[in-house]
């Protein structure tokens, strides 16, 4: 589909020289002073407080072995990343999408918030995309203050390497409301994706992972996480988001993808009998998921059956909207090597790197973000 | 079959609630002293193959209840750092399903003193010696790890003369 909007044809398709994009690769910051120092005054004080996850990990959730030579968390050497997880396993280009309990849709104070972000993304666009030209950044918004946040898209959007815009899995409200919009017509126009991953869902000012309520631990709320997105891509397709800004491609990351046939099916069922409540939806509601929404493959479905993952795959289009993440660090991986089943040779390459050079509009000889 | 002998390090340096891991003639071996008994696990999770001996060493949890918690085999249950999947590491059981998926493990032990400056410290001394253990592969590997052989071995560990030695 895509391919079709970029005037792209399967010929110069098949001649991209790029073998692997990872999708998800999580970059931290060694000491928060490396974040404080861009704050302002007012700031600098309070440091970093942010409703860090309750729910616990036995295992931990960063990978005990992939800690840094002098100790540090992982994720916290960004050389370390490049030689160890890059070239390690030959990615062209990783998307870093941050310290992921950074949850700034969950704090309750709106310009604090904004300022944690504009943080964020100086210390990004400073201190972390210098390090390799094969990283792409994240930058960071206060999803509450949205105007401001268009203002941040606007002032970071034209950094090369700054390929998307990351929101949280949960806020206040659902991503579809206008208040959100002034965001996605900037992200729009400095042609970034908006993304969603999650962060510390269900604490601060975001809501429960379902109606049903908080979850009692971890292995609760890490399986619901699809829920979040459920409730985001409905919110997203729905009130007409996909229609006012046709060129916004999205980017969900860690929520599943083994939900999506059951998702889009029933949307489009019930579009038949009740398109008059959303009638800007000139197509059925699947046919904007799959133009304009992309899905990240870590945690891989697991199927008893493996040629069940293969009709999933099918199902969901995944030839057109699914790509290769690995959540490195993170403990639930899918590593380069082992975490993709195996799959035919042309999904493999939609999945590896053509779907992810949609997404993020990369260059497909491999080279240096412009 | 013949065995090959290797000496770790001097036990008194080793003490209970320690792990090394060891390059063991080309296998990654993590060894462990738990509560005194040392133990012997390859390095290698049968899931995706990660460095398994390298995550959080603890205990775990039982239950006969729905909201009680029993916590046992302390200091004996290794989590694989990716995934967390739990191994016991003097069995090399899996803990969530010991008949299917089961670790490789080591004979590991200490032998009496004799002549400890002949291993320095965090080196390994290969004795000669047959190999026995040949699966340097992935037999087992993926998912799917139903079958009644460990994916993943154990090894006999000693203590002779004050030093700690397994055998592979």
């Amino acid at each position: 589909m895509s391919q079709d909007a970029q005037g792209a044809t399967p010929d110069s398709r098949s001649e991209s020289e790029l073998t692997l994009v990872d999708a998800d690769v999580h970059q931290r910051w060694a000491d928060d002073e490396a974040l404080v120092q861009y704050l302002p005054e007012r700031y600098k004080d309070d440091g970093l407080v942010l409703p860090e996850l309750l729910y616990r990990n036995p295992g931990e959730f960063l990978r005990q072995d992939e800690t840094t030579e002098d100790g540090g968390k992982p994720g916290s050497d960004l050389e370390k990343i490049a030689d160890e997880h890059l070239d390690e396993h030959d990615i062209d280009y990783a998307m870093l999408t941050g310290n992921s309990w950074f949850n700034l849709a969950a704090l309750p104070h709106r310009d604090y918030a904004h300022e944690l972000a504009r943080a964020h993304n100086e210390w990004l666009v400073n201190d972390v995309l210098p390090v390799d030209d094969r990283f792409m950044g994240s930058m960071y918004v206060a999803p509450k203050a949205p105007e401001k946040a268009a203002d941040l898209i606007r002032e970071y959007g034209d950094h090369p390497q700054i390929r998307q815009v990351m929101l949280p899995g949960g806020a206040e409200v659902p991503y579809g409301r206008p208040q959100y919009w002034p965001m996605y017509e900037a992200a729009e126009e400095q042609n970034l994706a908006m993304a969603v991953h999650p962060f510390s869902e269900g604490h601060g000012t975001s809501n429960p992972p379902t109606g049903a309520g908080h979850p009692n631990n971890y292995i609760e709320w890490h399986t619901l996480l699809g829920a979040y997105y459920m409730g985001q891509l409905a919110s997203i397709v729905t009130e007409g988001v996909l229609v006012e800004y046709p060129d916004l491609r999205w980017a969900f990351i860690e929520g599943g993808y083994g939900w999506l046939p059951h998702f889009m099916w029933r949307l489009d069922k019930n579009w038949k009998g009740l398109r008059s409540q959303v009638p800007w939806l000139e197509e059925k509601p699947s046919h904007y998921i799959r133009e304009n929404v992309w899905f990240a493959s870590q945690p891989v479905e697991e199927p008893e059956r493996p040629e069940h993952h293969d009709q999933i795959l099918e199902m969901m289009h995944a030839d057109e909207i699914l790509v290769y993440a690995s959540d490195y660090p993170h403990w639930d991986g899918d590593d380069p090597t082992w975490g993709l089943p195996p799959m035919d040779d042309e999904m493999e390459r939609a999945v590896k790197h053509e779907n992810a050079a949609e997404l993020w509009d990369l260059p497909t000889d491999g080279s240096e973000l412009q | 079959m013949t065995t090959k002998r290797f000496e770790i390090c001097p036990a008194a340096e080793f003490e209970s609630g320690e792990r090394r891991i060891a390059d063991l003639d080309g296998f990654s071996v993590g060894i462990f002293n738990v509560d005194g008994e040392y133990h012997a696990m390859k390095n290698d999770c049968p899931h995706q193959r990660a460095p398994l001996c390298e995550g959080k060493l603890g205990g775990t949890t039982e239950s006969d209840t729905p909201g009680e918690y029993d916590w046992v085999k302390p200091g004996q249950v290794v989590r694989c750092p990716w995934h967390g999947w739990e191994f016991d590491v003097t069995s090399g059981e899996s803990v969530f399903n010991p008949h299917k998926v089961k670790a490789k493990t080591f004979e590991a032990s200490v032998e009496p003193a004799e002549d400890d400056s002949r291993t320095p410290d965090g080196e390994v001394d290969v004795i000669e010696g047959e190999q026995r253990a040949t699966d340097g592969g992935c037999e087992g590997c993926g998912v799917d790890l139903e079958g009644e052989e460990p994916p993943v071995e154990t090894y006999e560990v000693d203590v002779e003369q004050g030093t700690v030695v397994v055998y592979l």
